[in-house]
């Protein structure tokens, strides 16, 4: 849907919006929005299933991604120890450094920097592979030759950042945990058994189930992100880079916005 | 497929079975810990304040972790009802009498539950027992004693610093002791006294343990005395006839002291020789006059020997005794030996 034909001032302007230009632009946006999940749930339970792209795509999303994520988790594990021990030294409590690390990496650090690794490096190119090909367009050929690109190129995608985000999550999480070790045992000698106690202890079954759920849908969100912004891009190569741009902003922005949600959502059902 | 295609599935595979076997081993652990995977009793302890205490925190019995809160509810008017899930395994080691005390895993730690005491003489815990609450230590009263600690700490540094200027100023028996070196050496030649005769006092200690090592050695004379009951009859028996004696003594003392006192007194014979000294006098007259008539009697008797009428007899005698005194040694010589036998006829003969 083109909003720009209605210039303002005009008659037919002020019929057609129905409230300003800018806002009719944000709710038809979130329509859009709203229309593109819509189709993938629709799709997804529909044949024909892509299982050869999705597994592609797992590769390209989960596998390529790991050394990256992990190194990134690795080091954040340990300068995040090392920066936490001066506070608790404070109070004699260095001792209660691994339940920090456990309580920091489980419930917060290890989904949110998978997801924000992620949206870097799968959302951008997503969202550039997918703009180049609306630009080219690829995603037109492909209807004409009676291919559903929805499928092809967006289900494979979002079910692949849906399933990998929450396996490089775990990965990301226990490669963290042990670089918080590694400067814990330096710095305390904590024996690793001790180590993952402290850790463990620190912890409940809802951390674990909401640090999955919210990993999944993290997954989800860079996926759709990336997918809308490069399935919708336009504007020829400048589309592309936009695309790919948008696709890493929304994404991150969105996984603040749901990690802020989900905290205060997993709080209220820790109350009880 | 293509093998690149196939060779990308397998490590799909794997990468997504790795990631499973993380999130289950994570799964496992965190049960394993909250003893989720282990046969658990039920016990609930009602406390008037819980002191921050929540779902999921450890309970402890003699510093183990043996179980977790399940739930804390509120209960009755203002009190708080925890229900806490114990291993089976120990629950043979906690008794109906222990107490529930609300602690804290360090100073600024989560809260937890302690399991105190329990006497033997209990019987187990069983599912669903409810055992004795004791109110936690209020963190305020804490503080407060540590403010009393404080003050008390403040007075005593007061008082030591006092002391300690006075033994550096030399005053009393310790400051001269520090300071004086003439006490100083006294006070070593005492100490090197005590020495000597701790070492002495050791010495002794040593022979007297040797001496009383040989009292309690079998066979010995205390050893018997301490174990050999039949002494002890003997000696016990000693005793009672001891104790008779010294009756019978008692007795002869008593009848000697009448009798030394009637010696005292003049109203019979032996008092009046012992006390008289008017029939002593007498007594010797007597007696002077007794020897004075021998003597006369004496030569009276010479002179009846020498009477005619009388000296045959004597005669007479004289050969009969000459007579007896040959026959005697012929008929018994004497023997050797100076030893004396006893013959039994001298007796019956006489």
């Amino acid at each position: 849907m083109d909003l720009d034909k209605n210039k303002p001032g005009t008659a037919s302007s002020r019929r057609r919006y129905v409230t300003t230009r800018r806002l009719d632009r944000i709710f038809v946006e979130l329509a859009n929005v709203y229309r593109f999940n819509a189709r993938f749930f629709k799709e997804v339970w529909l044949p024909p299933y892509e299982f050869k792209e999705i597994i592609r795509q797992c590769y390209e999303i989960g596998v390529r991604s790991l050394p990256l994520i992990s190194l990134t988790g690795f080091i954040i594990g340990i300068v995040f120890t090392n920066q936490s021990r001066p506070s608790l030294a404070d109070f004699g409590a260095t001792s209660l450094l691994p339940a920090l690390i456990s309580v920091a990496i489980i419930r917060a650090i290890g989904p949110l920097v998978t997801a924000l690794i992620a949206a870097g490096r799968v959302g951008s190119a997503i969202g550039a592979e997918l703009g180049s090909m609306r630009v080219t367009e690829q995603i037109d050929a492909m209807e004409v030759s009676a291919t559903n690109p929805f499928k092809f190129l967006v289900v494979s995608r979002v079910l692949a950042t849906t399933l990998m985000i929450p396996a490089l999550t775990m990965f990301t999480t226990l490669v963290s945990l042990l670089g918080g070790y590694l400067n814990v045992h330096q710095n305390e000698l904590t024996s690793l058994s001790v180590f993952f106690y402290q850790v463990f202890d620190a912890i409940t079954f809802l951390d674990i189930i909401a640090s999955s759920v919210k990993s999944v849908i993290f997954g989800y969100t860079i996926g759709m992100v990336g997918c809308y912004k490069g399935y919708n891009s336009s504007k020829g190569t400048e589309g592309v880079g936009k695309a790919a741009n948008s696709s890493v902003v929304t994404a991150m922005f969105l996984i603040f916005i749901e990690e802020l949600l989900i905290m205060q959502v997993i709080n209220t059902i820790r109350a009880f | 497929m293509s093998s690149a295609d196939n060779k990308r599935t397998v490590i799909v595979g794997i990468f997504t079975f790795l990631a499973i076997v993380i999130l289950v081993a994570g799964i496992f652990m965190l049960a394993g810990q909250q003893k989720r995977l282990i046969s658990t009793v039920t016990l609930t302890a009602i406390f008037d304040d819980v002191a921050g205490l929540r779902t999921g925190n450890n309970v402890w019995f003699s510093g183990v972790k043996i179980g977790t809160i399940k739930s804390i509810n509120l209960y009755g008017d203002s009190q708080v009802e925890v229900v806490m899930n114990i291993e089976e395994k120990v629950q043979q080691y906690i008794r109906k009498n222990a107490t529930a005390r609300i602690s804290s895993e360090s100073f600024i730690g989560n809260k937890n539950i302690v399991i105190d005491g329990g006497t033997q003489s209990a019987a187990p815990i069983e599912d669903g027992d409810r055992i004795t609450a004791v109110s936690p230590l209020n963190t305020d009263d804490l503080m407060e004693k540590l403010q009393q600690n404080n003050e008390n700490l403040v007075a005593i540094t007061g008082d030591f610093k006092q002391l300690t200027s006075r033994l550096v100023k030399g005053e009393g028996t310790v400051g001269a002791l520090l300071t004086d070196t003439t006490m100083a050496q006294d006070f070593r030649n005492v100490v090197a006294n005590l020495q000597r005769t701790t070492q002495s006092t050791v010495t002794a200690s040593n022979s007297l343990s040797a001496f009383t090592s040989k009292l309690n050695s079998p066979g010995g004379l205390a050893n018997q005395l301490a174990t050999d009951k039949e002494v002890f009859q003997q000696l016990k028996n000693s005793m009672t006839q001891l104790e008779e004696a010294t009756a019978s003594t008692s007795e002869i003392t008593e009848n000697l002291r009448t009798a030394s006192s009637r010696l005292n007194n003049s109203n019979n014979a032996v008092g009046v020789l012992l006390n008289d000294p008017k029939f002593a006098r007498q007594l010797q007259s007597t007696m002077q006059n007794l020897e004075t008539g021998t003597e006369k009697l004496d030569q009276n008797m010479e002179a009846l020997q020498s009477n005619f009428l009388l000296r045959g007899f004597f005669r007479k005698q004289a050969k009969e005794q000459a007579r007896q005194q040959q026959n005697q040694p012929a008929q018994q010589p004497v023997q050797p030996t100076d030893t004396i036998q006893f013959k039994p006829s001298i007796l019956q003969k006489n």
